[in-house]
């Protein structure tokens, strides 16, 4: 074979190599595209049909906003919809002052009983919702506590949410919080609490000035993560609210078990525009990360 | 009544579960020294270091500051403040609250505050970058605000956990000396840990040297260098060659031993280390110390003093600019001598050639092996 | 109170259990206790009108072996491995995409995959139904109308549609993961592999599967544990006809009034799924091991 044919033939090697090359990008492209159109479409015709002038949720008939005025004339959906914020409320709280301090000792100490407690903490993330609402219904019905409300005056709304709901979502909500946490914490270096200590700041001191500030992102994000879950929930609430209890999910899901219509499309919208203020929220926090301002004014 | 030194450490000991970091250490640090813990990694000095910080609390044994024992103090009640190995400093603050931040916690008059984090930034040639972050700092920069931040306290003792280990070459030599000044300007007694030791020789009124949660060795710079003690200080400080031999006659501060192929040379017998007829020893013996010349040549007049000799063979040769290197055979160990090139005259040892090893008998350690 | 601190100092894992104390009691009284009384009312008799009789046995066990249950106790592990080998094959290749496209890009695709993870799991549900239903689904309504079909597919109450979901609702569960593992593969390890003759597949197999392992192995579990244990899923798109062991758990306590049966499930199905987990692990630490 002479010089040039050999230079030619290379040349089309690698000119077919190339093409091969972008031909796989394509495909790829292509398949990406597919996937988010997979996650992407189903609630997309859902929130189109929550605007759909006819009971159908298949045939589209022209554009209302009745739907939406139904569902705000519904005080049942209304109530359950306080009832979800303020279960969400109330847990997120208490599971993140309770699961900050899990965090904090699981990543700060060597402790006698530590892998127990690490058993205990994942546990309720890893167990199917459905066993640990039994389990919490179980409980509540022997023990004598009872599925008793807690009578609250929320916004001006009068509220009864069963204790027991609000115990148990704390309960998944603590091992969340934690997790969270954890992993803030084990980014940050310990060495900046030791300088703290150095510079006579006790430890009380050490926590508000140093170890508090630069977990702030950490602490935001597992209260987000806390407050969707809570807010989302719907197993572990049906089992442990006892009888005329509903959150939004609740509610949500007695409405579809009597049937389709666009009015529940358009709670489901609702539901999906919270999410989405939250995923922008988080973002937020996100960004705002390294660059947190802290507490100290002085200079 | 006895001395008070700065940091009195006594029979301290630190076990983390099994593990021995520190072994039964007993140092004394007078006051305005600089004092370096120089050793490998592991060696225990940093747990050490962090016992004085309280930063760890000693299994047993004491550590005292002032004469006063500290005992179970937490690290925000010691007269000590600490720069950190990657300066620690507060992401969140800026570089004068980082500076503030101890004054803050022993609530200073926020006026007071305010003059001396200005004259500490200055000590530090850092005035005019008092609203940066420490992320917008270069590693320089943030040794400096480590250092101001720890200054500005006045703390009885400074201590420095490797405080230049993360700096380039360049900036690490600039710094040990701007380290240096600054110490004697101050005044404030310095415990500093570094596993450099040519950074330790340089900077440190006394070095201790630590290997194994031990401490070894504990001197001037000239003294470990010079009369090191044990093996492992030899060969850390510096470079050696060893020899390894039998111990034959005991005299008058210098024993003779016999090589391993048969020859006798000369050493010096460290104070307070007792050697016995008989005994398995090491010779340690400086390449600077050591002069090179062909075999078929007559020893000069030097031969006079308490020389030894020993014959060898010139296996490799290096030109390093500054010095001429011989690496020759005493046997089967290898041994370096290092000539400075005074002079640019012609070289007599070639490779391959038989040669002569001679050196000063006080100037080679008898040590154990 | 000096006299405690000293002694909090010098015991850092009194210190430990000091902050551990709100979430050990809360765990402990909320969720360790309702295991244990589960545990026991599994071995227990029901009583006439709800509630336990304390007799000792072990008939609730062995009912859970009845062909009536084991039969679902099958389905429901044939539709959670069926979910879980979808989702890795739909989800890997989405994940790898993610992960080989720019930096800037990446956050973007990440972001457009936490909002339907952030979504509420029974909206996205609801939102399938709508699509599968047999005569009313936009599927089927569509392709009718089209003309394409005579009859409707059967879409809607079976394994097909609840796998969709369960797909569906955890994809982002193992696509995150993976993402991660393949986030932290270093790009000189591929440049290296090629450098060392290694063709594109067996970059993949030989550097890329192996190190990206640990993400499927956490995706899988992600997957796997919730659609064995699903209750919202076939609830809705099981039309009533298709049950999982999730539904025939919550039927012993919402209409038949059976706890101890109920409990005696859920703890089998618990097993189940450590065991699965168990055998898993071990599998895919072979596999790595092989690599190596």
């Amino acid at each position: 074979m002479s010089e040039q044919a050999l230079s030619r033939a290379l040349s089309r090697r690698s000119r077919m190599a190339h093409l091969k090359k972008q031909l796989g990008e394509g495909l790829f492209h292509l398949y990406g595209l597919t996937g988010y159109l997979f996650l992407y479409l189903p609630i997309i015709i859902l929130v189109i049909f929550s605007f759909n002038d006819s009971r159908s949720t298949a045939q589209w008939a022209g554009f209302t906003t009745h739907w939406y005025a139904d569902m705000m004339n519904d005080h049942q959906i209304i109530l359950s919809l306080w009832n979800s914020l303020f279960v969400a409320i109330v847990s997120t709280l208490v599971s993140l002052v309770i699961g900050t301090l899990a965090a904090l000792a699981m990543e700060r100490y060597r402790f006698w009983g530590k892998l127990m407690m690490d058993a205990v903490l994942y546990l309720p993330i890893i167990i199917p919702d459905i066993a640990m609402a039994i389990m919490l219904l179980i409980f509540f019905d022997v023990s004598g506590i009872g599925f008793q409300p807690w009578k609250a005056n929320f916004f001006g709304v009068h509220l009864a949410v069963p204790y027991s709901v609000i115990i148990g979502h704390v309960a998944f909500n603590i091992s969340f919080v934690a997790v969270v946490v954890r992993a803030r914490l084990a980014q940050m270096d310990q060495v900046l609490e030791e300088a703290a200590q150095d510079l006579y700041a006790d430890p009380w001191r050490t926590f508000w000035r140093v170890t508090f500030p630069m977990l702030l992102p950490g602490i935001m994000g597992g209260a987000l993560l806390a407050f969707t879950l809570s807010m989302d929930d719907f197993v572990i609430t049906f089992f442990t609210s006892g009888a005329g209890f509903n959150t939004l999910p609740v509610r949500v899901f007695s409405m579809i078990k009597k049937g389709v219509t666009p009015k529940i499309n358009a709670v489901s919208s609702l539901m999906l525009l919270f999410s989405l203020v939250l995923v922008a929220i988080s973002l937020i926090i996100g960004k705002g990360g390294d660059e947190n301002s802290s507490a100290n004014t002085m200079f | 009544m006895s001395e008070t030194y700065a940091v009195e450490l006594r029979n301290v000991v630190k076990q983390f579960g099994e593990v021995v970091a520190v072994n039964n250490v007993s140092l004394r640090i007078g006051e305005g020294e600089f004092f370096s813990m120089l050793g490998p990694s592991g060696c225990g000095k940093t747990t050490t270091l962090r016992m004085i910080a309280g930063l760890e609390m000693p299994t047993s044994g004491s550590v005292m500051i002032y004469g006063e024992e500290q005992g179970y103090l937490p690290p925000y009640q010691r007269p000590v403040n600490t720069v950190f190995q990657n300066y620690a400093l507060f992401p969140h603050m800026t570089v004068a609250q980082n500076v503030a931040f101890g004054l803050e916690m022993k609530k200073v008059p926020k006026d007071e505050i305010r003059r001396r984090v200005a004259e500490a930034l200055e000590l530090v040639q850092l005035t005019g970058k008092e609203k940066r972050r420490p992320k917008q700092l270069s590693g320089g920069q943030k040794q400096r605000v480590a250092l101001a931040r720890a200054l500005v306290n006045r703390p009885k003792v400074l201590l420095l956990d490797e405080p230049l280990g993360a700096l380039d070459l360049k900036l690490r030599k600039a710094m040990q000396s701007e380290l240096k000044a600054l110490q004697e300007r101050v005044g404030i007694t310095f415990v500093y840990v570094t596993h450099d030791q040519e950074e330790a020789l340089v900077m440190s009124d006394r070095i201790a040297v630590m290997n194994e949660g031990n401490v070894l060795q504990v001197g001037t710079p000239e003294e470990i260098y010079e009369t090191p003690t044990s093996r492992f200080v030899a060969d850390f400080i510096g470079k050696t060659n060893f020899l390894n031999g039998e111990v034959v006659e005991i005299g008058d501060g210098l024993a003779k031993v016999v090589l391993e192929n048969g020859a006798v040379v000369e050493a010096s017998v460290p104070e307070g280390k007792t050697f016995v007829r008989g005994e398995r020893a090491t010779v340690s013996i400086r390449p600077e110390r050591v002069y090179i010349t062909p075999a078929n040549e007559l020893p000069d007049v030097r031969n006079a003093k308490a020389f030894s000799h020993l014959p060898a063979k010139l296996v490799k040769f290096f030109y390093v600019g500054s010095e001429r290197r011989y690496v020759v055979l005493v046997g089967d160990t290898e041994v370096v001598v290092q000539a400075q090139n005074v002079d640019r005259s012609t070289r007599r040892c070639h490779t391959g050639d038989e040669v002569v090893l001679h050196w000063d008998s006080a100037q080679a350690r008898l040590l154990k092996e | 109170m000096k006299k405690l601190l000293t002694l909090l100092r010098k015991r850092p894992s009194f210190q430990a259990w000091l902050l551990l104390l709100p979430s050990a009691f809360w765990l402990f009284v909320f969720f360790i206790a309702p295991l244990f009384i589960v545990l026991i009312y599994s071995f227990l008799e029901r009583g006439t009108y709800g509630g336990v009789q304390w007799h000792f046995t072990l008939e609730n066990y062995r009912r859970t072996f009845d062909p009536l249950y084991f039969k679902t106790f099958g389905r429901s592990f044939y539709i959670a491995i069926v979910t879980t080998i979808a989702t890795l094959l739909i989800g890997y290749p989405l994940a790898y995409y993610i992960a080989s496209r720019p930096a800037k890009r990446r956050g973007t695709l990440v972001l457009a995959l936490m909002i339907p993870f952030w979504t509420n799991f029974l909206v996205r549900t609801y939102a399938w139904l709508t699509l599968l239903r047999t005569h009313t689904g936009l599927i089927n309504v569509t392709l009718m109308s089209l003309g394409w079909i005579q009859k409707p597919l059967p879409l809607f109450g079976n394994d097909f549609a609840i796998i969709v979901g369960l797909v569906y609702g955890w994809l982002p569960d193992m696509v995150l993961p993976i993402y991660a593992a393949l986030d932290r593969l270093d790009h000189s390890l591929l440049e290296a592999a090629s450098d060392l003759y290694a063709s594109g597949p067996n970059v993949f197999r030989r550097i890329v599967w192996p190190l990206s392992l640990p993400g499927v192995v956490a995706g899988s579990m992600l997957v796997f544990i919730p659609s064995l244990g699903a209750f919202v899923t076939p609830a809705i798109l099981g039309g009533g006809k298709t049950l999982m062991i999730g539904n025939i758990i919550s039927n012993q306590f919402l209409a038949a009034h059976d706890w101890p049966f109920g409990s005696a499930l859920s703890f089998v199905m618990m097993a189940v799924m450590l065991a699965a987990t168990l055998i898993y692990f071990r599998a895919t630490s072979d596999e790595e091991r092989r690599q190596l």
